[in-house]
């Protein structure tokens, strides 16, 4: 040995990761050397499948093969694990666990090897669960790279490479492999059975490989917890319900599922036996019975559900990471071609776009909206009517942000109803530098959208009662995606009586459509200006006027306000005194919401967030925030 | 006192005693906590109590709804051992057609002395207690409900489709080389013996449970099978006649 490849190897600290070149004979030879000594597990060809199995003839040893049928859990967590034997009488006979064999996994994918640390998150939490940790402790794990079929995602969890969690991890460079080492035990198993490799020379760290994955989710993993959060009660579930068989292989094939049962299996003298644990799966029928019969996930579909949940969201809960690895398994071997990348998928396309984001920052990005139609609704307010991608779901009362390139962003109310059309109106009144650009806008046109965002006013609690709207000012235009959407099923509501307050005759928006509903008898509205001699010949009086000769039945009234904060510190009291309770009080409390997602802070009420909570509130909900309404 | 067992047979193959008598060794083990107090395959005697009866075949003639009202009158523990007994097997095939067409075409005569009618399942003559699926019985099966019997405890048979074992055992899906497999519905216990064989899964143990039965004629129907077609697969067992 050189004098100066010894003092290399003096310098390597323990647990210094080593890069060893080693061509296909070195390999041959290694396994070889590595038999002697342990039981060398590998993928085996079985049926024209890929098994894991033990390696007889080192010559059969492959290095790169498509992911095979099970995982490695079925060394490390077998579907067959003797728990203790004992006999029958008399007292029970605990004899110790045999020792588990020492073991190499040789040809560990690294998704497989995500999927061990995973196993080793959950079976080490808490109580150990030492007969996995004996053949856990028993087995070294040798990976290889892989390339992905049409089943793996793994690229979209970040499993399709690994940089901890193997002992030695064979690379393909040109003809021959790179050995890596990952642990003190790796290096040993080097220096132990392949003692030429390890006197060679030190290579340079390989360059990571890029893979690539036909099935792959169409959001970054972080957004899962998010997308899950809401999909409890998802109508997809059901549908995943009505299509799977039930037969288990999606948990039985994962490589990180582990629930499992005890049973006592005997011997035929009936004298003694063995407590084993086998595994079971969720999607079993007797899997969450009880013994009274009582089944606490009886449907498939609560099943399935279940399945996920486990998969993409409680870990992560606790661990900060799925209890998937994308290797595919599940939907490889599922007649029912239920795959995980399209039911997820599909949950993050109906998904409120707000939520989950597409990649980095994405969520703030606008999408482009056609300007469809303009028109003048008053000296400083135009009404745009906008063609979007996809039609939203949204409540009255939300907003939407808008955007001009080069001046920003600004939140406008939505006003027109939420009635499933790709067309939405907006009101844009003249004032700054974005509503002038925005007034500069023609028809054809585009402009940025981002949205919808916050909650509006509850449609469906007030479907069978009578509706007080009270509008001041621009808050008029909140009010009208609601009435509209009142009006589409007007048959729903009982009385609606419209209170509208503004500062003069001219700025009073909607006034049309106002007085043709009034006079239709559809709602009825009262107007109240602050303008001498105006046009309408009404007197200069302020909103709370119109409550003089308010007739009202409080118990079956809800109250829609939108306006400033000094119309609600007059008004709510005249609502109080009317009967009205704080939960049957809606409140338009519109800040600055700048972002729309609950960061920025700028809309915050003490210590909510506008654009998340609101912007319309109960005032139950709101009345104990000093900075809601009081000055 | 050892518990005494005993096995008869109605009309069938005798596969099942013939897969009990090739357990062998273990067989040998079970004698030295039974006894086997009647077996027609093994011996001659009869006796007046038996604890466990094991029963094979379907009954088939009036004689033999006879037969085995006096084996259960005689009998703690009945026990139908095998497809004809649990369910009719392979014999109600015979119920889809007319008996006396049928005989001509079996027999080419009216065969007095084979005067059969439709074969009926024990359940349908007598109560049955438990039961083994299965054409043939699984050896190992049939030696867990007798210890589970002979602990006193209730035996169970598994509640989930072939498809299970399949998986575990890593053979390859039968749809995958488009052949039709009645695994997915059919109760597992069999170690998918049939599937390891090369074959597909015919339905012998019967339905499990809770079939999945839309999915899985939307798996059939998209290997191109007509509701008929299922039909006809079901039937060679006498399954799922409710379906």
């Amino acid at each position: 040995m050189p004098a100066d490849l010894s003092l290399t190897i003096a310098q390597d600290s323990q647990d210094e990761t080593l890069w060893l070149a080693m061509s296909q004979a070195d390999i041959l030879r290694f396994a070889r050397a590595l038999m002697q000594a342990y039981d060398v597990v590998a993928p085996r060809r079985k049926k024209g499948r890929i098994t894991l199995g033990s390696l007889n003839d080192a010559a059969e040893l492959e290095l790169e093969f498509p992911p095979s049928v099970h995982s490695p859990k079925k060394f490390l967590f077998p579907h067959w694990d003797e728990l203790f034997r004992f006999k029958l009488d008399g007292n029970v006979l605990l004899e110790a666990e045999s020792a588990a064999p020492p073991r190499i996994i040789f040809g560990m994918h690294p998704c497989d090897l995500h999927a061990v640390t995973i196993l080793d998150d959950c079976l080490f939490e808490g109580e150990t669960d030492s007969a996995y940790r004996a053949k856990r402790e028993a087995t070294l794990l040798i990976g290889v790279d892989c390339v992905p079929d049409e089943h793996c995602f793994c690229t979209s969890l970040g499993t399709d490479r690994i940089a901890k969690g193997f002992d030695l991890f064979f690379h393909r460079r040109d003809d021959s492999y790179l050995v890596q080492t990952g642990s003190a035990q790796g290096r040993q198993l080097l220096t132990d059975h392949a003692p030429e490799t390890m006197a060679g020379p030190r290579e340079a760290p390989l360059a990571l490989q890029v893979k690539r994955c036909d099935s792959h989710l169409q959001f970054p993993t972080e957004s899962l917890p998010l997308l899950m959060k809401d999909a409890y009660k998802d109508p997809i579930w059901k549908k995943l319900g009505t299509d799977c068989l039930g037969c288990g292989g999606c948990t039985l094939l994962c490589p990180s599922c582990y629930c499992f049962n005890v049973q006592d299996k005997l011997e035929l003298n009936l004298k003694e036996g063995q407590r084993v644990r086998t595994w079971d799966s969720c999607q079993f029928d007797q899997f969450a019975k009880v013994n009274n019969g009582d089944d606490f996930r009886s449907s498939q579909s609560d099943r399935q559900r279940h399945r996920f949940y486990r998969k993409y969201k409680y870990l992560w809960d606790q661990h900060k990471r799925t209890a998937c690895v994308g290797c595919g398994r599940c939907s490889r071997e599922c007649l029912a071609k239920i795959k995980p990348t399209e039911v997820l998928n599909d949950l993050f396309t109906q998904a409120p776009s707000q939520q989950i984001a597409n990649s980095p920052g994405s969520e703030y990005q606008p999408q482009m909206a056609k300007v469809e139609r303009i028109e003048v609704i008053s000296t400083e307010d135009r009404l745009f009517r906008l063609k979007i991608a996809e039609s939203f779901n949204f409540q009255p009362g939300s907003f939407l942000q808008i955007s001009v390139f080069g001046l920003g962003e600004a939140p406008f109310s939505i006003a027109s109803p939420p009635d499933g059309s790709d067309e939405i109106e907006l009101v844009v009144r003249r004032a700054g530098a974005l509503t002038q650009a925005l007034h500069r806008v023609r028809a054809g046109d585009s402009i940025g959208i981002r949205g919808p965002f916050g909650n509006g006013y509850p449609l469906e609690k007030m479907a069978g009662h009578d509706l007080l709207l009270i509008a001041g000012g621009r808050g008029l235009i909140a009010l009208r995606s609601l009435m509209l959407a009142l009006l589409a099923q007007r048959e729903n509501y009982g009385r609606i009586t419209l209170l509208c307050g503004a500062r003069t005759i001219d700025s009073l928006l909607f006034q049309e459509d106002l007085l043709e509903w009034h006079r239709s008898g559809l709602i009825d509205c009262r107007f109240a200006v602050n303008e001498q001699h105006n046009s309408w010949g009404i007197p200069a009086v302020d909103v709370s006027y119109l409550f003089r000769d308010l007739e009202i039945n409080a118990g079956r009234t809800i109250a829609a306000v939108s306006g400033p904060a000094e119309m609600y510190r007059q008004i709510n009291p005249l609502l109080f005194r009317l009967g009205l309770s704080d939960e049957d009080i809606y409140l338009n409390l519109e800040r600055h919401m700048k972002c729309g997602l609950g960061k920025c802070g700028k809309c915050r009420i003490n210590n909510i967030c506008v654009c998340e909570c609101g912007p319309i509130f109960p005032y139950s909900s709101v009345k104990h925030l000093a900075e809601a309404i009081e000055k | 006192m050892k518990t005494r067992i005993g096995f008869f047979d109605f009309t069938g193959c005798e596969g099942c005693q013939l897969t009990v008598m090739n357990l062998e060794n273990d067989l040998l083990q079970v004698l030295q906590l039974v006894e086997v107090v009647e077996f027609r395959e093994l011996m001659s005697e009869e006796v007046s109590q038996i604890d466990i009866a094991f029963i094979e075949g379907s009954i088939t003639r009036q004689q033999d709804h006879a037969r085995l009202k006096t084996i259960r009158d005689r009998t703690k523990t009945l026990v139908a051992l095998g497809a004809c007994a649990d369910n009719g097997g392979v014999n109600l095939l015979a119920s889809h057609q007319d008996v006396a067409v049928l005989r001509q075409q079996v027999y080419a005569s009216d065969a007095v002395h084979l005067l059969t009618e439709k074969p009926l399942p024990l359940h349908e003559v007598v109560k049955v207690d438990y039961r083994i699926p299965g054409c043939p019985i699984d050896g190992r099966e049939f030696l867990a409900v007798l210890q589970a019997l002979l602990l006193d405890r209730e035996p169970d048979l598994p509640n989930f489709a072939v498809c299970v074992e399949c998986k575990l055992a890593e053979y390859p899906c039968s749809f995958d080389y488009g052949e039709i497999c009645l695994g997915p519905v059919t109760r597992a216990g069999c170690q998918a013996i049939c599937i390891a064989g090369g074959d597909r899964c015919r339905g012998c143990r019967g339905l499990v449970d809770n079939p999945r039965t839309s999915p899985y004629h939307r798996v059939l129907e998209e290997h191109g099978l007509s509701v008929q077609d299922i039909l006809e697969q079901y039937r060679t067992f006498n399954i799922g006649e409710e379906l």
